[in-house]
């Protein structure tokens, strides 16, 4: 640069840099929903449901395995205790849920300007959890490592859409496994500063977890904040197992969220209609929530569902069917009932590649769940192969996706400006609005502008290598993470985390499992 | 078979073409008691045990499992089926034992510790009963004490583990390296599945074969079967 010259503000580089950026809407730390949620069954509809749920509850109950100080628990609030199952009174788990867990609860993030807000009006988008492999176009499919951990992480810093670091985005195979929920947290702690999720495959995984939380925050923060949103499937049908158990306690304990979610493929884990898996998963819902409600009253518990069913044919897990669509809807409204916030969808879908099959149920499931009022939308990013891939191009494709729920749910702008009178009188008819004074204003945001999509003429696409949006999507990526800057993190903080995680990892042998 | 026919279809009144006919239709439509009644009805005719085994129910489970493969069968059909099956197993099997004859095999099948996931292993071992093997299924989160007192008290020829979780997949290896420990790895066939595994990951953990779905595992074990009993001539 000469500095010589003065120079009016504006001109090429400055609009370069805005437009090129991937980053095309603001960082927001949750949707704030401004349409109606889409409701499929009426009143007495979901009164049949509760009714029935509650049967089941009092009937048949629920199994809580190897637990017996849940037990205990439980029958010193009134459950029926035989062996391991637990029979609830009518009405006495809606009771207990309503007593005390919030409708909504701050989930601080170490940036507070990341601080989330989970339940009412809101959507919290957030990546996909749990596989154990991933795939990108150029190496295709693998055994996921904490180098791939680490970049999702870091890309989910970077995507605006997503306002939530997840938990296991992918499963770090190359670690042992009683220390690589080590890695994992501090992962989410160090390369991003948003909220993260924490450990839930053993009651001390939980602990330690909420260890290096009490250090990232600093000791008595937890008691009375929330920073951890943790998933705790139920085992359907009808069962919590002791895993999911202690894991709940260590979090409710201190004050942390859990997300009870009945984890249903319908036809081998519940029954094949929406009505009668609705039931269940409404009565496990509640079991699980009033658990976490005894352990600690007002404990943030999240009503979770994750719905998708079976192939009749082999078995296998399928996605963006109709069937779990309505599951979802219901199950919205029935958590909205409940006062409490919900968790479903994403972007699952069954496809191996991010190809057409791929897309079309990723989207039918990210549509629904926007639609019905999701708060918690765990799963929004990366999905493959029924979650057994976290995908590259895949998570870049979902981002954009992600985006455009955000307008969807902004709904109408029905300010004067929103309105365009002016825009209409100026124009008239027969002419174009291109240069109208309203659109010269309100062009650059007026439309969502895909992150991934290519509608350029046919010889120009051609020109640029024919490109599909898997390999469009490929270049995003890539350039995210070369461009990727670490938020900065208190190196007291830092050193403390490690110097913890290294006691910790000393203190016990490499296990297998 | 015409529809006047059907209601009082005796199966003493069919030759044993048209029984064992019948008995396949059976099968495909999971009659268990009908087909319990095919198998004893052949037997009072003088066949072997050997003989009904493979040509009435092997013969129509092999159909069943062509069908399930080309997605024309469902899940909850096959498993009807399978149970059928088990049904004429019943009878066959303490008839087997007395003759000397091969026996199809036998199965014991859990999850291993920390997992679980089930739904697969019970695929599994729906389409090993199909088949014809005797399935123990000793359910999930399985320890490798347990695993082995199964296989002490159940004398199975295979043993089967399933893992869905990263984090409990590698304790197959465990159970494995412990039965080597103790001398008693090469007694059995070791079978492992689960959708986060893959052949080099059975390989790795010294099983003798990864099975990528049920209909496979039910393959492989009629293979490995078939391959110790040549072995064993
Ligand atoms: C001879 O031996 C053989 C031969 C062949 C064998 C064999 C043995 N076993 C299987 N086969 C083969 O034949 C079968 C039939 O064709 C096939 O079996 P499959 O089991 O593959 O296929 C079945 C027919 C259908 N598939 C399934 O049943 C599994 C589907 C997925 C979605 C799944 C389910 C359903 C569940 N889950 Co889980 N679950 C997932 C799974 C993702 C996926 N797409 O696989 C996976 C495996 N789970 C995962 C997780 C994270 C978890 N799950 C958990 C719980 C559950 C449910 C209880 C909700 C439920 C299981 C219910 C049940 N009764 O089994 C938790 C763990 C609980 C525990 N302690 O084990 C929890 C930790 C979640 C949590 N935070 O609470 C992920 C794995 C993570 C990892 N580290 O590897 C996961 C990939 C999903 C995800 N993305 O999160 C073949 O693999």
């Amino acid at each position: 640069m000469s500095g010589a010259r003065k120079r009016r503000s504006g001109g090429r580089a400055n609009r370069v840099a805005a437009r090129q950026s991937s980053v095309a809407v603001e960082t927001a730390t949750f949707i704030e929903r401004k349409i109606p949620c889409f409701e499929i069954l009426n009143q007495e509809a979901l009164e049949l449901i509760e009714y029935n749920a509650d049967t089941l509850l009092e009937e048949v109950g629920i199994e809580f395995r190897e637990a017996p100080a849940a037990l205990e628990l439980l029958n010193a609030a009134g459950a029926e205790i035989d062996g391991e199952r637990v029979r609830f009174p009518r009405g006495l788990c809606r009771q207990l849920v309503m007593a005390s867990a919030p409708s909504e609860y701050s989930q601080h993030a170490r940036n507070p300007a990341r601080t989330t807000i989970i339940g009412g009006d809101r959507t919290v988008l957030v990546p996909a959890y749990g596989s154990p492999f991933v795939r990108d176009l150029d190496g295709g499919r693998r055994y996921a490592t904490i180098e791939d951990f680490r970049n999702f992480v870091k890309l989910t810093y970077m995507s605006p859409g997503l306002h939530h670091s997840g938990g296991t985005v992918c499963e770090p195979v190359d670690l042992p496994v009683n220390k690589r929920h080590f890695d994992m947290v501090y992962s989410h702690m160090k390369y991003s500063d948003k909220p993260f999720m924490g450990s839930v495959t053993h009651p001390d995984r939980a602990q330690d977890s909420v260890d290096m939380a009490n250090i990232l925050f600093g000791e008595g923060f937890l008691d009375q904040n929330t920073v951890m949103t943790s998933l705790i499937n139920a085992n359907s049908p009808m069962t919590f197992d002791a895993t999911m158990l202690g894991a709940a306690k260590v979090y409710a304990e201190n004050n942390q969220a859990t997300v009870i979610s009945p984890f249903i493929l319908a036809g081998a884990m519940s029954p094949v209609t929406v009505a009668g898996t609705l039931t269940q998963i409404l009565a496990e819902a509640l079991a699980g929530m009033t658990y976490t409600q005894l352990v600690r009253p007002g404990a943030p518990v999240v009503f979770g569902t994750f719905a998708s069913a079976i192939s009749m044919q082999s078995g296998a897990p399928t996605f963006g069917t109709p069937e779990p669509s309505l599951v979802l809807y219901g199950a919205a409204a029935l958590a909205r009932r409940l006062k409490v916030p919900f968790r479903s969808g994403g972007g699952l879908c069954g496809s191996k590649t991010p190809d057409a099959q791929a897309a079309y149920e990723s989207a039918n499931t990210l549509q629904t769940a926007a639609l019905a009022g999701v708060n918690f939308m765990l799963h929004t990013a990366g999905w493959l192969e029924g979650g057994l891939v976290m995908g590259y191009e895949k998570f870049i494709m979902d981002t954009d996706q992600a985006n455009m729920i955000a307008v969807l749910l902004r709904g109408v702008d029905l300010s004067e400006n929103g309105q365009a009178m002016d825009a209409i009188r100026e124009v008239g008819p027969g002419a174009h609005f291109l240069g109208a004074a309203h659109t010269q204003a309100n062009f650059e945001h007026a439309f969502y502008r895909s992150t991934v999509a290519d509608n350029n003429s046919f010889e120009q696409w051609e020109e640029d290598g024919c490109q599909d949006t898997v390999a469009r999507a490929n270049t995003i990526w890539k350039e995210m993470l070369a461009s990727y800057e670490a938020p900065p993190l208190d190196q007291a903080v830092d050193e403390a985390l490690l110097a913890y995680m290294q006691q910790r990892k000393d203190s016990m042998p490499d296990q297998s499992y | 078979m015409t529809d006047e026919t059907e209601e009082e279809l005796d199966l003493n009144d069919l030759d044993d073409t048209e029984l064992v006919e019948q008995m396949h239709d059976d099968l495909y439509d999971g009659l268990r008691d009908e087909v319990v009644e095919g198998t004893e009805i052949l037997l009072a005719r003088g066949w072997t045990a050997d003989k009904v085994l493979n040509v009435a129910l092997v013969g129509g489970m092999q159909i069943v499992g062509v069908d399930f493969r080309d997605g024309i069968l469902f899940v909850p059909e096959v498993l009807l089926a399978a149970s059928a099956m088990k049904g004429g197993m019943g009878i066959l099997r303490p008839l087997l034992a007395e003759t000397g004859a091969k026996p199809i095999g036998k199965m014991v099948i859990g999850t291993v510790k920390g997992d679980i996931h089930d739904i697969g292993k019970n695929l599994v071992g729906m389409m090993m009963e199909g088949a014809g093997f005797e399935v123990v299924d000793i359910g999930i989160n399985n320890s490798v004490e347990e695993y082995l007192a199964a296989l002490l008290e159940h004398e199975p020829d295979i043993l089967g583990m399933s893992a869905l979780l990263t984090t409990t997949m590698p304790y197959m290896k465990v159970v494995v390296d412990e039965m080597v420990n103790r001398n008693i790895r090469d007694q059995y066939i070791i079978m492992v599945g689960g959708a986060p595994l893959n052949e080099e990951f059975g390989t790795a953990v010294g099983a003798d074969v990864y099975c990528r779905d049920a209909a496979d595992a039910a393959d492989q074990a009629t293979r490995l079967m078939n391959e110790k009993h040549a072995a064993n001539v």
